[in-house]
């Protein structure tokens, strides 16, 4: 019987066997090697998502398509209705909206809806609904969970407010999209979690996007095959130039909408900004079951631009130690400040071999990493043909999927396959309408048969069902959001006290 | 006075043959009703093609399996008691949903998915359905064995109705559950079932008609319901 293989365990034999598939796919000549699934324009081939498949090399593709092909391959049939509603609908209540309305323009999403918006200021309330005309408002959200059309929620309200909405969601039988971090408190973290634990037949996906961004993954297998050698450091950045401060016509509005700036209601830098860079650092570094779950966080904080009455630091560092084991001795720095911009987001992983930078999709640019390697690493073979980028007295080789021979000789994209930006939020969004129809699958198939009541045998199903169907759509369930959402929390604790937290199992178990 | 006759031989005789005759005159005892359960129980589909073979797997057959009331599956028996030339008077009813049956493929498992419910019309019809015609016991049965039996009956995929027959072994699992393992082999094209030729880019890829189906299926004995 044939066994999927774990992504933790590619291995260099793996990669290089791929890699040299790869090579000789590029030597072919005319042989388009771009990742399915990532960055591509739609409609979106039947080919997986992950992009280029595990232990694939930069530049290999599961299903590399001869040039000029005209999307030969059989179409995936849509997934049933979906109908959303998203309760919040601040700036990012309404991204999300558009990026839930975006996704009708793939045919395996057309039948995503959003049919009921909420938000208790009017202001925003009908901004959102302009978006989706025909869906239903509401100011409560009692009433948008009320309402049996209504599937799925996603809670993209103020942080502080999450831990209500989403147990009330949840007990009106609705999957739950919520955004991270999942809470402003440990417990109602754990609230939350152990309400996602226990709705076993529902989807809860945290809003860690990047969880569902294919390149990720694709860098996940390729990083896993060793190719930093030793562990060396990581170091993270979240640069903005911004206030957080909002205006309002009223005294009181002013204050509700400031949620960020007071420690009460905020998880501060560490949390609102941070949590992306601190879940994606310790999931790459192998995750809390694999030694990349740190051991203790030192923090320093600082209010340097933004003294406008705010207790919530503008500027902080964090210094992450990890465990005995593959990251002994590594430490990883983070900082996040709101006075100055530059360089912006990435995340820089450093090892004995090679280091390799890699930044985050957002609205105008793609997900990309390069490998920066050291003279006496060796050599992997498929680098000849990969393009390379110059950054100051470095040379990076771009790790960008579709990085062919082809594409390094003409330095740009072969025609018919410009990379298109697709927001890690729209593989979120996409994976979690995916899930939804699967899970909502699989509860009918065994319900059908055996009953809907609660036996380790309906739950064992599902979690069949659930791994299989995060194997194809991955995304982050209410476990990596309490693990990321508690290492911010501790992380955003540790700066505003200027002092170092041991991070104690205990502070993660449900 | 004339003493009545007091010997009970003959009373007791009579009140036996009369319980006989109403035990006789009442409707038959329930058949002993199996339900299938969701545990030890998986449908496996394996496939050639001009690429690799390939496997697909589900977890679920539902369904139930009626057997004649008193029926013990002891397997030290030679026999089994009750059989008419060989045949057990069983109704079984076995059905999968297709969108269960999973591709064990590494890469692209759901475009083999795909292409399985797309070939097996799953929007129309998506379950496989089984009804059981006939189950003949095989002779001899060897003390300690399972039971094997000769199955015929109406297999239901794509819309399309056959006369399938294949071998069953029927395994007692403790005192109340029952474990059924089968294997057969189909034709799709006997289904009216086009063998998938998906094309990958690189070369068509295509399905030999031939496939053969495993399975094993876990059943619980549920008392009657009372009125």
């Amino acid at each position: 019987m044939k066994k999927k293989k774990d992504s933790s365990k590619v291995d260099r034999r793996d990669f290089l066997k791929n890699t040299s598939v790869a090579t000789f796919m590029a030597m072919m000549g005319g042989v388009e090697l771009a990742a399915p699934g990532c960055g591509r324009s739609q409609p979106v081939p039947v080919a997986g998502r992950k992009s280029g498949g595990e232990g694939a090399a930069p530049g290999a593709a599961a299903t590399p398509q001869p040039a000029g092909a005209e999307a030969p391959l059989t179409q995936k049939p849509s997934f049933p209705p979906c109908r959303y509603g998203v309760i919040g609908a601040g700036p990012w209540g309404r991204k999300i909206i558009s990026t839930l309305d975006l996704l009708k323009n793939d045919h395996e999403f057309a039948n995503t809806e959003v049919v009921a918006v909420c938000d208790h200021y009017a202001g925003w309330l009908n901004r959102a609904g302009d978006l989706v005309p025909k869906a239903e408002r509401f100011d409560d959200y009692h009433k948008l969970l009320a309402k049996p059309e209504v599937q799925a929620v996603v809670v993209a309200t103020p942080t502080h407010q999450h831990r209500d909405i989403v147990l009330d969601a949840l007990k009106a039988g609705k999957h739950v999209y919520c955004e991270a971090p999942l809470a402003h408190t440990i417990a109602d973290a754990k609230d939350i979690a152990r309400a996602a634990q226990s709705a076993f037949k529902l989807v809860f996906q945290a809003g860690l996007q990047e969880r569902s961004h294919p390149h990720r993954h694709f860098l996940l297998s390729f990083l896993r095959t060793g190719v930093l050698n030793r562990n060396v450091l990581a170091r993270a950045q979240w640069h903005k130039k911004e206030s957080w401060a909002r205006t309002a016509s009223t005294p009181a509005r002013a204050d509700e909408l400031n949620w960020r700036l007071h420690q009460a209601t905020s998880p501060g830098l560490m949390g609102e900004a941070g949590i992306h860079r601190l879940d994606a650092v310790t999931w790459f570094l192998g995750g809390p079951h694999a030694g990349g779950r740190p051991s203790a966080v030192t923090g320093f904080s600082s209010l340097i631009l933004w003294n406008d009455g705010r207790d919530v630091p503008d500027t902080v560092q964090g210094v992450f130690e990890f465990p005995e084991g593959p990251n002994s001795g590594l430490r990883f720095l983070f900082d996040a400040t709101l006075c100055n911009s530059f360089d912006s987001e990435y995340e820089m992983y450093y090892g004995s071999d090679s280091a390799i930078l890699m930044q985050p999709g957002n609205e105008s640019r793609d997900s990309k990493a390069w490998m920066f390697k050291e003279v006496d690493a060796t050599p992997l073979g498929w680098e000849v043909y990969a393009r390379t980028e110059r950054f100051g007295a470095e040379t990076g080789i771009s790790l960008v999927a579709n990085a062919s021979k082809q594409t390094a000789l003409t330095d740009k994209p072969a025609a018919g396959n410009a990379p298109a930006v697709i927001e890690p939020l729209q593989y979120a969004l996409q994976a979690f309408t995916a899930n939804i129809s699967e899970i909502g699958g699989a509860v009918k198939t065994y319900a059908d048969d055996f009953g809907e009541a609660d036996t380790p045998e309906f739950r064992a199903n599902l979690a069949d069902a659930r791994k299989r169907a995060l194997s194809q759509y991955p995304a982050a369930g209410w476990e990596e959001g309490l693990e990321a959402t508690v290492l911010a929390l501790k992380a955003n604790e540790a700066a505003l006290k200027k002092q170092k937290i041991e991070l104690k199992n205990e502070f993660f178990d449900l | 006075m004339k003493k009545l006759n007091s010997n009970p031989v003959p009373l007791c005789l009579a009140a036996g043959l009369l319980l006989a005759a109403a035990a006789s005159a009442r409707p038959a005892d329930p058949p002993l009703h199996y339900q299938a359960q969701p545990t030890n129980t998986s449908v496996a589909i394996q496939g050639t093609s001009s690429v690799h073979d390939w496997e697909m797997k589900g977890p679920i057959i539902g369904g139930f399996v009626d057997l004649p009331a008193g029926l013990d599956f002891d397997t030290n028996q030679a026999t089994l008691p009750g059989l008419k030339d060989g045949i057990l008077a069983a109704s079984v009813m076995a059905r999968i949903t297709v969108r269960s049956i999973k591709s064990e493929a590494d890469h692209l498992p759901e475009v083999m998915d795909h292409l399985m419910q797309e070939a097996m019309k799953e929007t129309n019809h998506p379950r496989i359905e089984y009804h059981l015609t006939e189950l003949k016991l095989r002779q001899p049965h060897l003390a300690g064995q399972p039971f094997v039996f000769d199955a015929k009956g109406d297999l239901a995929i794509a819309g399309v109705t056959n006369k399938v027959a294949f071998p069953v072994a029927i395994v007692p699992l403790g005192k109340d559950k029952i474990l059924i393992r089968g294997t057969n082999t189909l034709k799709m094209t006997d289904y009216k079932i086009d063998p998938p030729a998906p094309n990958f880019g690189l070369g068509l890829m295509k399905c030999g008609d031939e496939i053969k189906v495993l399975f094993q299926w876990t059943l619980l004995h549920l008392p009657p319901k009372q009125p």
